[in-house]
């Protein structure tokens, strides 16, 4: 322990910076890992948080085919008692805005509307205020809620937005806006307890009006008498129940979403591992620079007697140390960034509802004791090969100064041969299907190109040595530099290839993101077609759920301007255990003026033309992917008139969702779901009317407090790509960072190099080099070590790119991306690294220029 | 072979080097005062520690003094700035040390030619040059070789052709048989003599080698930092 504490604690309190770098290098890994880990659990434990609260009591809970159930049918369900209590509930998410204000300052809030008499058995509303405080009971409740003007808030959002009993607020949902009087405040528990108090109590009635959901709930929950099995009375249930209508548990829904997400999890838990990688690598580099700088110290200790066992332990005990601080600080920096990444992916995620619900939990004895096994053992790993380096230091080599430079003369087979093996397996992992709808075998894929192409890095360094003409072009100082990178390949491959796998998924994901982009864009730009767009609510993830009132398409359709209407409107459905969106265009229109991407069959327009009136639809490339759907085949979805057949006419191209769409014409989903209204809206204006104009027009007919969004054709691709562009934020602020750091891995081992070198560099200076050759020497280094680096990352790099798009894409999401090559930014990226690797370089290049000539050797 | 003229190649007056300052200064050399003319073959010896390595920096360019005057080829190392001192090391100066110092990423051709290519000279003119030297020194069959590919006899012939092929006004060998066995010593001490005549360099060693010193025309013993003895080998000579 003392031998501990003097050959490794001191140095490394010695060298502070060094060590500060590694640690925080060490935590930002972990701290990404966990963050990730966090994150992905938040959004689905987060929502089954939510569910469970929400949910209260309830055993089991009736819905309808995606659009709830109507209050008609609730009157067939009389028989439910037989089973125990029912309560019909309607909920959703609204916006909370102070009275006749903009929508600047609202937030959004969840929104419960029961029938409170027959609700209390299932849920705790515990008042604890009101206008009239004293004793709680059903009929004080009933009293306060009746009021169709009636609303309660948690304590917590009264509190939050300086709000109390009695004060006015508006509720907005779509384009109306409903004005309420705050009756009460509920305390911190039951359904109030979810989204961090955002949440608001309603009369079924008056919620229904709210929502825009008159005469129909969203679902009828159920609580079991006691003494009944749940899978048998769900059983029963289930056989009584009307055409339409479905039994689950609710539980149910939360699997669901949980599905709906593993991949976007899986892909996103995957990169988080770069991250650690990159922590590695410096753990690696540190214990290298620490074995190279003592060496002598290292000949000392043998000497004088400590068995190469003791120093390996040393070492690894110092790489050992440095995880631990290093987990130490990442595990509640990871739950930070967390936060950070729970924000920035949820508009990722399409549905509102699990980004409302991602509530990053706090940090638990599980995310730290997984930050420290994953961490320890990693930099153990990283430091097993500095670490027997320096036992397998003699005391007379340490002694003699010998390095372990050594020329590569002949380039061993293994690497070459090893590349072109580890390449054939890719090729293979990329062929093969998911599994359980994971793309599990297109990582393997990229994993084998990655390590391809870290073999390939000895050979290129190999090669250098052998380049005549840019040496000779870079004059004395480059020849130098060639053989000095030729005889440090050892030491220099694993920092070069660290660089090379940052370079390489930088540029993969540049290349996929930027694929993704051109064909959204292209896709943007051939399906909307549309002048004007109308939605209900600004952007609003909850705008599927949201309505366009009548009044609003009667204005558009009244103005001259306007040629024809098209309107979107959608239901989430369940099939087969994955939530789809089942949706309806007016097919009329579309085909006079719209157009959508068809991927088959080649008659897109007939095949559209063909599923008028019928019960045909067309399913998005996703759906047909995911689901196995093609052409003619036949898809059976729930209805309200039970499970009905449609034909599949056509597969289009669609990137708004990855859950599958399947698209009906307004007629077929009128007859199947019932009338409702449309959640958008898309004009096609005559030729040479202006759009901004009729976007200022209509917004004036419908008075300025009318809560409506119009959008121009432009505005809207612009906000499209802007979505994009913001969801991949996340991906290149994690790329920028392990770049960076590789860039510092650079710098530290060319420091390392220049260490190791003393003599040869203090006997140029004596042969006549002045220190300013010797800099830029170093930097030549640095930058050849770019160019490698560069050279083999971007290869391995657009390599990946084709398994992201063609292999893990597909199987993730359903979606095809037209292969672009982003030159413009690949070539800026490019200059960017050489000019960090030649900086990284200058440090070193310093140190090199500074060695005293009396270094050169044995003292006479 | 063309002989330089007879004519102070090095020149040290009152040269004091300390280390340090305060109670832990050291006092490396002190007070040396001698002259060495083209052509002269001197050795420095005296036991560990006595300042011999030090004087070598001081007469090679490597140091400054901290006072006195050190003139080498004709030019005061005081008035002359770092890369100064580097150029005068390249154009008169050539070195050989115990451990050879050949860098082990060049080939014995390309070691030899360093100093030519790093005052500019043309790769192929240097690597001729190399040549030439390396089969003066007997190391025609391996120019091609890694240092780690050759005996240390060999390197140190390497060495001393790398020292020389600039034709330096001084050579500087620091233990140049150190590390080698008796023969492999007795060879590389020939060819220093010989290089010596030959081209008229001006040679200073350093050795402990009794023997070494013994072959030299002059002797300069040291102790303690200060110049005890100057004097032509043998036990003629007077202190100076």
């Amino acid at each position: 322990m003392n031998l501990f504490r003097w050959f490794i604690l001191r140095p490394l309190r010695a060298d502070l910076a060094r060590t500060g770098v590694t640690m925080a290098g060490i935590a930002v890994g972990i701290a990404v890992v966990i963050a990730i880990r966090l994150a992905n659990t938040s959004s689905v434990l987060g929502f089954e948080t939510a569910l469970n609260a929400m949910s209260g009591r309830t055993s089991l809970e009736i819905t309808g085919a995606g659009g709830g159930v109507a209050e008609e049918r609730l009157a067939e369900l009389g028989w439910l008692r037989e089973y125990g209590q029912a309560s019909p509930v309607v909920e959703g998410d609204v916006l909370l805005a102070p009275p006749g204000a903009a929508d600047a300052g609202a937030e959004l809030v969840r929104l419960l509307g029961v029938d409170i008499l027959r609700d209390r058995p299932f849920r705790d509303y515990p008042l604890v205020d009101a206008a009239a405080p004293g004793e709680i009971t059903t009929r004080r409740f009933l009293a306060l809620l009746t009021d169709p003007q009636a609303v309660i808030l948690t304590r917590e959002l009264a509190d939050r937005r300086r709000l109390e009993v009695g004060s006015a607020v508006d509720l907005v949902s779509g384009d109306r806006r409903a004005s309420l009087i705050v009756k009460g405040l509920l305390g911190r528990e039951g359904p109030a307890e979810v989204l961090d108090g955002n949440f608001v109590l309603m009369d079924i009635a008056a919620a229904q009006l709210a929502l825009d959901r008159l005469g129909r709930v969203d679902r009828v929950d159920v609580r079991l008498a006691d003494g009944l099995d749940a899978a048998a009375a769900r059983q029963a249930i289930a056989e009584r129940l009307p055409p339409g209508l479905a039994v689950q548990r609710p539980e149910r829904r939360g699997a669901q979403v949980e599905k709906m997400l593993a991949a976007f999890h899986f892909n996103l838990t995957a990169l988080s591992y770069i991250a650690l990688l990159v922590g590695m690598f410096l753990v690696y580099n540190t214990v290298s620079v620490g074995v190279i700088t003592r060496r002598a110290e290292i000949g000392m200790l043998r000497t004088v007697g400590a068995p190469r066992r003791v120093v390996l332990a040393l070492f690894l005990g110092e790489a050992a140390g440095l995880a631990l601080v290093g987990c130490a600080a990442g595990a509640p920096l990871g739950w930070l960034l967390a936060q950070a990444a729970v924000r920035m992916t949820a508009s990722t995620v399409s549905t509102f509802w699990v980004a409302a619900a991602a509530h990053v939990p706090p940090l638990t004895a599980g995310d730290v004791a997984a930050a420290f096994a994953a961490g320890v053992p990693l930099a153990l790993v990283a430091a097993v090969v500095p670490a027997r380096e320096a036992a397998r230091i003699t005391p007379v080599g340490a002694l003699r100064d010998e390095g372990e430079l050594l020329l590569r003369r002949r380039l061993p087979k293994r690497y070459p041969l090893g590349a072109a093996a580890l390449l054939a397996a890719g090729a293979w992992c990329a062929t093969r299907p998911a599994v359980d709808g994971l793309p599990v075998f297109g990582l393997l894929a990229v994993l084998a190109v990655v390590f391809a192409a870290a073999l390939c890095v000895p050979p290129a360094l190999y090669g250098l040595q052998r380049l005549r003409g840019p040496r000779r072009w870079l004059r004395v100082e480059g020849e130098l530099a060639c053989t000095n990178l030729g005889g440090a390949i050892r030491r220099l491959s694993i920092s070069v290839a660290a660089l090379m796998v940052s370079l390489a998924m930088m540029v993969a994901i540049a290349v996929m993101v930027g694929s993704f982009r051109e064909t959204v864009a292209y896709w943007v730009g051939q399906s909307l077609q549309a002048d004007l767009f109308v939605a209900a609510g600004r952007g609003s993830p909850a705008g599927a759920r949201q309505t366009v009132s009548a009044d609003v398409e009667a204005a558009l359709v009244a103005h001259e301007g306007v040629l024809a209407v098209d309107a979107f409107r959608s239901v989430d459905l369940s099939y087969r255990d994955a939530l789809i969106v089942v949706g309806a265009g007016r097919f009329d229109v579309l085909l006079e003026h719209g157009n959508l991407l068809f991927k088959a069959p080649a008659d897109g327009r007939r095949a559209l033309a063909a599923a008028r009136g019928r019960p045909a639809v067309v399913v998005s490339e996703s759906f047909a992917l995911r689901f196995g759907a093609a052409v003619g085949d036949v898809v059976t979805l729930r209805t309200a008139r039970g499970e009905q057949p449609f034909r599949v006419n056509g597969v289009y191209y669609d990137y708004s969702t990855d859950r599958g769409l399947v698209v009906m014409d307004e007629a077929t989903f009128a007859a199947h779901y019932g009338e409702r209204r449309p959640s958008g809206l898309a004009a096609y204006l005559a030729p040479g009317a202006d759009p901004g104009r009729v976007r200022r027009d209509v917004l004036a007919a419908l008075g300025p407090e009318r809560p409506v969004f119009i959008n121009t054709n432009a505005a809207l691709r612009q906000n499209v790509l802007r979505v994009f562009d913001s969801t991949f934020a996340i991906t290149r602020a994690l790329e920028a960072i392990a770049i960076c750091v590789s860039l510092f891995g650079v710098a530290a081992t060319l420091l390392a190099l220049a260490l190791e070198r003393r003599r040869p560099l203090a006997m140029l200076r004596l042969l006549g080099a002045e220190r300013r050759r010797l800099r830029r020497m170093v930097v030549i280094e640095a930058l050849l070590l770019g160019v490698v680096s560069l050279g083999i990352g971007v290869a391995a790099g657009v390599l990946i790119s084709l398994i992201l798009i063609y292999v893990i894409n597909v199987q993730s999401f359903g979606w095809t991306i037209q292969f672009h090559l982003p030159l413009a930014f690949l070539l800026r990226a490019a200059l960017l690294v050489l000019a960090g690797a030649a900086l990284a370089g200058l440090y070193p290049a310093r140190l090199a220029g500074r060695f005293h000539l009396a270094e050169r050797g044995a003292d006479a | 072979m063309e002989r330089l003229p007879r004519m102070p190649v090095l020149e040290l007056r009152d040269v004091h080097k300390r280390f340090g300052s305060g109670e832990t200064a050291v006092s490396a050399v002190r007070a040396a005062s001698f002259a060495l003319e083209a052509g002269e073959f001197a050795a420095t010896i005296g036991p560990s520690g006595c300042g011999k390595s030090t004087l070598l920096h001081l007469c090679g360019a490597m140091d400054r003094p901290t006072r006195g005057a050190v003139r080498l080829a004709g030019r005061s190392l005081a008035a002359l700035d770092d890369d100064a001192l580097t150029r005068l090391r390249r154009r008169h100066v050539g070195f050989v040390f115990q451990f050879f110092n050949l860098l082990p990423t060049l080939t014995v051709a390309e070691n030899i030619a360093l100093p030519l290519l790093l005052a500019g000279s043309r790769a192929s003119e240097a690597d001729e040059r190399a040549r030439r030297t390396a089969a003066r020194v007997g190391l025609s069959a391996r120019t091609g070789h890694y240092p780690a590919q050759i005996s240390g006899g060999e390197a140190q012939r390497a060495a001393i052709a790398r020292a020389v092929i600039h034709r330096p006004a001084l050579l500087i060998a620091d233990e140049p048989t150190g590390n080698l066995d008796s023969a492999n010593g007795a060879r590389v001490l020939e060819l220093l003599r010989e290089l010596n005549t030959r081209i008229g360099t001006a040679v200073l060693l350093a050795t402990h080698d009794d023997r070494v010193a013994a072959s030299a025309g002059r002797v300069i013993e040291m102790r303690d930092g200060a110049v005890v003895r100057d004097a032509a080998a043998g036990p003629q000579g007077s202190a100076g």
